[in-house]
């Protein structure tokens, strides 16, 4: 029995986690395709290896058994009338009835091209399940205020950096007389940059829950480690590219520019695999984070705070992930890939230097953001940099009416899948839990 | 679908290059035009003429292409009424070579001795005004690349400038052209002369045009 419901749950974890990669791992990879720097094929074997490594080696070990803790687990516990095998059953429910309307919502999105956040889907979900189960008190109303703020700050933050980072790249490389002279000048400096972005978003937000547990790691050694390696990759890059670029100033201008966007394309490309290593880090605990609860809680039959997450669901999340990406994410990467012509390398660099830094600076705001939110708003920045030859308005209005739409819907979604479930399940659950 | 995939609208300084550079292939006719003429080669000319009227239909369909990738949607990066106007200034140019070569289709006119240098003359010149656009125009997609600022929108600054001094030149040529027209009057017939004067004043719009033209490239670009 108790199997039984955890195959059940794993199967809806494997749901969401197709539903993560389908609707948002090709974006992570975007700024790479969209250039051309890659090819479609290599960019989704890139992002299966990166969002894969993100979710198995720094995807949280251990987690909140409520997603952002969203709802208190104690509210549940000291409900009146309720012994722990029926509470434990109602959290149990309730998870199962979040991971699904999650699920679902991401399903329905993505058909209808609307660029939801997985992070927000479930935060709103369990929203809907606690308000039902345990009354408006039960939700964490200043957690919740948070996500709202990140609707404004992630875009915002995004694009103010990327705008700040196209202007500098174009006034001090792109603009200048000789191009090619001025890149092998300042590319290392943005190498260093990018390198110091990469290594402490790592570090921070990729690594973190593993470098909790190592003793000498502490934040005055990563630090000295990101500075030591921002220093040799720049020293690095300055001898590389001064050796590509090396006397080329006297050609035409317009030469000079594409030999200094080549210098661009490994670039994004690290920037790239960063994105979509650090996506598949946080946003695979949508996904497990609450199967984990659930089957924490079915074997202890009490409801917890905190669950370890066994290896095989953190697997079981990847795979879910690099699942969405080859069946569904494959196809949006084509469309980036094939139809967008606009975006350069250098552009690329910009929007996702911008994107991780915004993300990583945020986190250690504790500010909850959204990482494609975030990206969304780079490029916009660079739009309004003059930088691209187009940018579809209507897509920002699209997107704002997701947000607004999603905590809500999930919720709904939720709230009447958990009362259903209620009826239905509840003493069958009960039964399992009463150790 | 993917929001970003979304985002990226169609650039369109890619296809508003390609209609500048059919603009040209019109322009470029004037001068077989006017050599045809001056042999008095009335079937070329009409041949010439079939083949200015194709360009400037198939400019025309580019056009519309422009056009239709510019929703207004689609957040650009220099002003969309330059931008659109400067197609239009584009348009007048191959419109206005179309005028011309069926003023010269409608009536077998004969140039006077006297004037054919001067009629070159001024052909040269505009043929050097709506150059010197096509090269400004051309630089469109490097323009894109380097956000229009730098080095680059400089150069082209600077060439829009050497724009509206030809186009005074070319003004100053076809007034010039004019006078010895009408020292004539006792020679050629009256309706020579105003065919002559229609040739002038349509290749004179030519010019004004490109100077417009150059004038949006330039609103683009410094916004």
């Amino acid at each position: 029995m108790e199997t039984f419901v955890i195959e059940i749950a794993a199967l809806l974890g494997l749901y969401m986690a197709w539903n993560i990669g389908a609707n948002d791992v090709a974006n992570s990879m975007a700024d790479a395709v969209g250039s051309k720097s890659i090819s479609v094929t290599q960019a989704v074997v890139l992002a299966g290896i990166c969002e894969f490594a993100g979710a198995v080696l720094a995807g949280a070990p251990v987690t909140d058994t409520v997603r952002k803790g969203i709802v208190d687990p104690n509210t549940f516990l000291t409900l009146t009338g309720l012994t722990h095998p029926q509470a434990a059953a109602l959290f149990v429910i309730g998870m199962t009835s979040a991971l699904l309307a999650a699920a679902i919502w991401l399903n329905v999105a993505s058909i209808m091209g609307m660029p939801v956040s997985t992070t927000h889907s479930i935060v709103g979900a369990v929203a809907g399940f606690g308000i039902v189960a345990a009354g408006w008190q039960s939700v964490q109303w200043h957690k919740m205020a948070m996500i709202v703020a990140s609707w404004f700050v992630s875009p915002i933050a995004g694009g103010f950096m990327a705008y700040l980072l196209f202007k500098f790249i174009n006034h001090s490389i792109l603009g200048r007389d000789r191009p090619t002279r001025a890149a092998i000048k300042y590319a290392p400096y943005l190498v260093s940059a990018v390198t110091a972005t990469v290594v402490l978003a790592t570090i921070y937000k990729g690594l973190k829950h593993i470098i909790g547990n190592v003793k000498w790691f502490t934040p005055e050694v990563s630090v000295i480690i990101t500075v030591a390696l921002s220093i040799a990759t720049g020293m690095m890059s300055r001898f590389l590219i001064r050796r590509r670029l090396e006397g080329k100033d006297t050609l035409p201008v317009g030469e000079q520019l594409e030999m200094v966007e080549q210098v661009f394309v490994p670039i994004v490309i690290i920037t790239s695999c960063s994105v979509a290593f650090a996506h598949g880090a946080n946003d695979v605990a949508n996904a497990i984070g609450p199967l984990a609860g659930i089957v924490k809680v079915i074997q202890s039959g009490t409801v917890v705070h905190k669950v370890g997450v066994p290896f095989w669901v953190l697997a079981l999340g990847g795979a879910g992930i690099v699942m969405g990406l080859a069946t569904f994410g494959y196809k949006v990467m084509q469309t980036v890939g094939t139809d967008i012509t606009e975006i350069t390398p250098s552009r690329g660099v910009a929007a996702d230097l911008a994107a991780t830094a915004t993300v990583l600076i945020c986190t250690r705001l504790k500010l909850p953001i959204s990482t494609t939110h975030t990206l969304v708003g780079a490029i916009l920045g660079i739009g309004l940099a003059r930088g691209l030859g187009g940018i579809n308005k209507s897509v920002t209005n699209k997107i704002f009416g997701a947000w607004f739409i999603t905590v809500p819907v999930a919720a709904v979604l939720c709230m009447f899948l958990f009362l259903t479930g209620k009826m239905y399940f509840f003493d069958y659950l009960t039964a399992i839990c009463t150790k | 679908m993917s929001i970003i995939s979304e985002l990226f609208g169609k650039s369109p300084f890619g296809p508003l290059v390609e209609h500048t550079k059919k603009v040209h292939e019109c322009v470029e006719l004037i001068k077989p035009l006017m050599e045809a003429l001056s042999h008095e080669n009335y079937i070329e000319i009409r041949e010439l003429h079939n083949r200015v009227s194709k360009l400037e239909y198939e400019a025309d369909k580019i056009k519309h292409d422009v056009r239709g990738q510019l929703p207004r949607r689609l957040f650009l990066p220099v002003d969309r009424i330059d931008l659109e106007n400067f197609l239009r200034c584009q348009d007048k140019i191959a419109d206005y070579t179309e005028d011309f070569s069926v003023i010269l289709t409608i009536r077998n006119t004969k140039i006077h001795p006297n004037l054919i240098d001067k009629f070159f003359k001024l052909v040269d010149q505009i043929f050097q005004v709506t150059g010197t656009l096509l090269t400004a125009a051309v630089e469109l997609q490097n323009l894109a690349e380097v956000s229009f600022s730098g080095a680059e929108a400089r150069r082209i600054l600077k060439w829009l400038d050497g724009l509206g001094e030809e186009e005074w030149k070319a003004d100053r040529i076809a007034r010039d052209l004019s006078r010895d027209i009408y020292k004539l009057e006792h020679e050629v017939d009256t309706l020579t002369i105003i065919f002559y004067e229609k040739m002038i004043r349509t290749l004179g719009q030519i010019a004004n045009e490109a100077e417009n033209a150059g004038d949006m490239l330039r609103g683009m670009l410094v916004r």
